[in-house]
C-alpha cells in the first residue's frame, strides 16, 4: 500500500480508534460484544450439533456437510455481493467527504483504492466474523489440524475479497455508463437484481429436498444429486473445495483451489486499477451533476398523497406526506423494499413445500405447533424490518430536523405520526404473512385466531419500541441513518424487541397448547387453568401495551431535553 | 414582543449563554453581534425552540416559550444559519409542508407560496427536488418558508450566507418592509455593515454575556470610541470584555 493511500485511510482510522477510546462508549462496546459473543457461540453451538448429528451418519454424513458448506458459501457469496455494491456505490461516488477527498493533490487511483479498501472491509467484516464459528465447528467435528483453519481463513478471505472485486467492477461500469444525475437509480436496478437472484438461489438450493428422499426414483440418484459437483467456474465452488480437501488432509488440491481463488482475486485487482484509471473520474465527475429523479411526481398526474390522508390533521398530514414522499424518493430504499418483497416471497413458499404429511407426529399437531412457531418467526422478521426502517425513522430527519423543532407540532405528535405510518402497513404485511402460513399450513381456526390477535398486539409494541428507541438515541449527523440499525440504539431495539416476542410467546405457549389439546381429546378446564389462561394472556397483553407507551414516552422526552 | 430572562444554556463543557436579558419591541430590527463561539446561534436555537435552555425564560408576544411552545412558534418564523432542509420534497412541496404545519388557509398558502417562490427567483424551480438546488437557492427557500404565514416575529441566524448581491439587497429590502408592518425581526450576524445599515439597534454578545446594546451611538458611548464605525466599537468591546 502506497502512501497516499494509507494517508487517506487514516481519517477512518483515526475516527475508529477515538471511538473506541471514548469512555462514553464502555457501555455500549461491552453490549456490541456481549451481543456478539452470545451470536458466536449460539452459531458455534448450531453447527456443532449439526455437523455432529450428520457425522453420525454413515456414508451420507459426510456428503450432507459438504452440501451444507457449499449452500452457505453460496449464501454468503451472494449476500457479500450485494452489500459490496452498495458499499462501493457508497463509497466512490455518493459520500460527502468525496468532494474534499478529490480536491486533494493525490492521484485518483490512490483516491479508489482507498475509497475500495475501506468499502471491501465494509461489506465482509459481519461474513467473516459469521463465518468463523462455522470454521471452527467444522474443524472441531471432523478433527482438522491447523492447517485447515488457516487454509479456510484464507478462502473466506478470498471470497470476501472477489465479491468486492467484482462489486467495484459493476458499479465502476454502471457510473460510466449511466447518464449524468441518474447514478441513484443503479440502487433500483441492483434492488430488483437482488430480489430475483435471492429467490433463484433459493430455489437452486432446495433445501426442502434435504429431508426428502423420497422425490428421488433411487437411493443411488439421491446421494448423486447431493454429491453433485457445484459449477466449476464459481469461485464458491473453489472455496467449498479448499475447505473440503484440507478437511481430508488433501493439501496440493486444496492448495491449487485456494491459489485459484487467489489468482482470480488478484486479476479483479488488475481489471479494477484499469478500469478505475480510465473510468472513475469520470463516473464520479457525472455523480456530482444534480439529481434527477427516476420518475416523475404523481402529483403531476393527478394524483397526490394529500388527498388519501385527508382524514388526518393537517400538521400530522403534513409530516404523513413529506414522510411518504421523502421515503419512496431515497432510491437506496429501494433494494430493500425488493430484498423483502423476495424474502416473503420465499417465506411463504417454504410453508408452501413443508413434508408435514412424511413425519411419523401427527399431521394436525405439527401444523399447529408450526403455526405457533410461525408468530414467533413472523415478529422476529418484523424485529429485523423495524430495525432497518422504523427505527431510523427519527434520525432520517437529518439536520433538517430543525423544521420540525421550530414548528408549532409538539413532539409528541411528531413521533405518534411516525408511529403510525409505519405501524399501519407493517401490520397489514405481518396479518398477510400469518393468515397466509397458516392458510398454507391448515391450521384450527382456534390457532388462526391465537396467531392473527398476537400479531395484531405485537406489531404495534415493536413499531413503538422501534420508534420511541430511535427518538432516544438518534443520530441526526449520519450520512447514512439507515446504518443507525447497527448502532447501539439498534442493537438495544433488537435486544428489547426479541425479549418482548419471547416474553408474549412463552406467556402464550403454555395456554395454548392446553386448550389445543383439550380441543383434540374433548377434556374441559378446572377454574385454577381458566385463572391461569386469563392471567397468562393478560400479561402479555399488559407487555405489549408497556411497550407501546413508555419508549415513545422516554424518547419524546430525550427529544425534548435535546 | 421578544423578551428573555435570565436566559442561561449550560452545556456541562461550556456555559454557552449566561443570564441573558433582553427586551426587543415590536416593529423593531434587532441585531446580535458578537464573535464566534460568543452563543449567538444558542441564543437563536432557544428563542427558535430547538434547544431548551438550562434556566430563565423566553417570551415572545407575551407567552412563555417553555409554557406553551405551539402558541408561541406559530408567531415565529425561523431562519437557521444552515439551510437543512427536506432534500427529497421540491421546493413547492416543502412550501406546501410548511403551510400545513402552521396551520396556514389552504388558499392563502397557495397564493402566497406562488408570490414567495416568484420573489425569490424560485419559481421555475418549484417543482424539482431541494437536492438539486444551489446552497443560496436552499437559504432563499428558507427565507420564504419562514415568510410564508407571515409571521410576528422573524428569527434569523446569518441572513446573508451563500445569498448573491441581488438577494443579499432583497432580504434586506424583504425585512426592513417587515419591520414597517409591526414585524419584530431579531438577526444575528457576522456581517457588521449589514447590522450597521439594518438595525435599529445591536446587542454585542461575548461568552455569552450581553456586553453593550443600543443604536450605534450608543454603543460608540459605551466603548467610548467616539463617532467610530461599528466594527471599531465591536473589537473595542470584545476585547475589553
Amino acid at each position: 500500500m502506497n502512501n497516499a493511500v494509507w494517508t487517506l485511510l487514516q481519517p477512518r482510522l483515526i475516527d475508529a480508534a477515538n471511538g473506541f477510546r471514548s469512555r462514553a462508549s464502555g457501555i455500549r462496546r461491552l453490549l456490541f460484544l456481549l451481543v456478539g459473543l452470545v451470536f458466536w457461540i449460539g452459531a458455534f453451538l448450531i453447527f456443532y450439533r449439526v455437523l455432529a448429528y450428520f457425522e453420525s451418519v454413515q456414508d451420507f454424513g459426510d456428503i450432507l456437510a459438504i452440501k451444507l458448506l457449499s449452500m452457505m458459501m453460496l449464501t454468503f457469496f451472494t449476500l457479500l455481493l450485494f452489500s459490496s455494491i452498495i458499499n462501493s456505490l457508497s463509497h466512490l461516488y455518493l459520500s460527502r467527504d468525496l468532494s474534499l477527498v478529490h480536491s486533494l493533490p493525490v492521484s485518483v487511483r490512490d483516491i479508489f483504492w482507498a475509497r475500495w479498501l475501506g468499502s471491501a472491509f465494509d461489506s465482509s467484516w459481519m461474513v467473516i466474523a459469521f463465518s468463523l464459528p462455522v470454521i471452527l465447528s467444522y474443524g472441531w467435528v471432523f478433527q482438522a489440524g491447523p492447517g485447515f483453519y488457516l487454509a479456510a481463513v484464507g478462502a473466506v478471505l478470498c471470497l470476501c475479497l472477489i465479491a468486492a472485486g467484482i462489486s467495484s467492477l459493476i458499479v465502476l461500469c454502471g457510473a460510466a455508463l449511466l447518464p449524468a444525475g441518474k447514478i441513484r437509480t443503479l440502487f433500483v436496478i441492483l434492488g430488483v437484481l437482488l430480489a430475483l437472484l435471492l429467490v433463484l438461489v433459493l430455489r437452486l438450493i432446495r433445501p426442502e429436498q434435504l429431508v426428502n428422499p423420497d422425490s428421488f426414483a433411487s437411493a443411488v440418484l439421491y446421494l448423486n444429486s447431493m454429491q453433485a459437483l457445484d459449477r466449476p467456474w464459481l469461485p464458491t465452488t473453489w472455496i467449498t473445495d479448499v475447505m473440503r480437501l484440507s478437511l481430508k488432509g488433501k493439501w496440493g488440491l486444496s492448495g491449487f483451489n485456494l491459489a485459484l481463488a487467489a489468482s482470480c482475486f488478484l486479476f479483479l485487482l488488475f481489471l479494477n486499477d484499469t478500469l478505475a484509471r480510465l473510468l472513475y473520474f469520470r463516473g464520479f465527475s457525472r455523480s456530482q451533476t444534480t439529481a434527477k429523479r427516476l420518475f416523475a411526481p404523481l402529483m403531476y398526474r393527478g394524483i397526490s398523497w394529500e388527498f388519501p390522508l385527508g382524514f388526518l390533521s393537517r400538521p400530522a398530514r403534513a409530516v404523513a406526506v413529506k414522510e411518504i414522499r421523502s421515503f419512496f424518493r431515497d432510491s437506496t430504499q429501494w433494494p430493500q423494499l425488493f430484498l423483502i418483497c423476495a424474502l416473503i416471497v420465499v417465506y411463504l413458499y417454504n410453508f408452501s413445500v413443508l413434508p408435514l404429511d412424511r413425519t411419523p407426529i401427527s399431521s394436525v399437531y405439527l401444523q399447529n405447533v408450526f403455526s405457533f412457531l410461525n408468530v414467533g418467526l413472523a415478529a422476529f422478521v418484523l424485529s429485523a424490518i423495524a430495525a432497518r426502517f422504523v427505527f431510523p425513522a427519527v434520525s432520517t430527519e437529518g439536520e433538517a430536523f430543525w423544521i420540525i423543532q421550530a414548528a408549532p407540532v409538539a413532539l409528541k405528535t411528531f413521533l405518534w405520526i411516525k408511529f403510525f405510518l409505519y405501524a399501519i402497513p407493517l401490520l397489514i404485511l405481518s396479518e398477510i404473512l400469518i393468515v397466509a402460513s397458516n392458510l398454507l399450513l391448515g391450521v384450527t381456526s382456534l390457532m388462526m385466531i391465537v396467531s392473527v390477535v398476537t400479531i395484531f398486539c405485537l406489531v404495534p409494541a415493536i413499531v413503538a419500541l422501534a420508534v420511541g428507541l430511535g427518538a432516544r438515541f438518534p443520530d441526526f449527523k449520519s450520512e447514512n441513518p439507515a446504518l443507525s440499525a447497527t448502532s447501539f440504539g439498534g442493537v438495544l431495539f433488537m435486544l428489547l424487541s426479541f425479549g418482548l416476542i419471547a416474553l408474549v410467546i412463552i406467556l402464550e405457549a403454555g395456554p395454548v397448547y392446553k386448550i389445543f389439546m383439550a380441543r383434540i381429546s374433548g377434556h374441559g378446564f378446572s377454574f385454577w387453568t381458566i385463572l391461569w389462561f386469563i392471567l397468562s394472556f393478560a400479561f402479555a397483553l399488559l407487555l405489549c401495551v408497556f411497550a407501546v407507551f413508555f419508549p415513545m414516552k422516554a424518547g419524546e422526552k430525550h427529544l425534548l431535553a435535546k | 414582543m421578544i423578551e428573555l430572562h435570565d436566559l442561561t444554556k449550560d452545556y456541562k463543557t461550556t456555559l454557552a449563554v449566561d443570564r441573558l436579558n433582553l427586551h426587543v419591541r415590536a416593529g423593531e430590527i434587532y441585531g446580535f453581534i458578537g464573535p464566534n463561539g460568543a452563543g449567538k446561534t444558542t441564543t437563536i436555537r432557544m428563542m427558535g425552540g430547538i434547544i431548551e435552555p438550562t434556566s430563565g425564560a423566553i417570551s415572545i408576544g407575551g407567552i412563555d416559550l417553555r409554557k406553551d411552545p405551539v402558541a408561541a412558534k406559530k408567531m415565529i418564523g425561523f431562519v437557521p444559519d444552515r439551510p437543512f432542509l427536506y432534500e427529497k420534497l421540491t421546493g413547492s412541496e416543502f412550501l406546501r409542508f410548511i403551510a400545513d404545519l402552521y396551520a396556514v388557509a389552504p388558499r392563502t398558502a397557495a397564493r402566497r407560496a406562488e408570490e414567495l417562490l416568484r420573489q425569490f427567483a424560485l419559481w421555475n424551480w418549484g417543482n424539482e427536488i431541494i437536492e438539486s438546488y444551489s446552497h443560496g437557492m436552499k437559504q432563499r427557500l428558507i427565507i420564504a418558508a419562514a415568510l410564508l404565514h407571515d409571521p410576528k416575529v422573524m428569527i434569523i441566524d446569518e441572513p446573508m450566507v451563500g445569498l448573491d448581491p441581488e438577494a443579499v439587497r432583497q432580504v434586506r429590502d424583504i425585512l426592513k418592509e417587515l419591520a414597517k408592518q409591526n414585524v419584530t425581526v431579531f438577526v444575528s450576524t457576522h456581517t457588521l455593515s449589514l447590522a450597521e445599515d439594518l438595525c435599529d439597534r445591536i446587542g454585542v454578545i461575548s461568552k455569552g454575556t450581553l456586553l453593550a446594546e443600543g443604536t450605534v451611538a450608543e454603543l460608540n458611548r459605551a466603548a467610548k470610541t467616539g463617532n467610530a464605525g461599528l466594527e471599531d466599537v465591536f473589537l473595542t468591546l470584545v476585547r475589553e470584555g
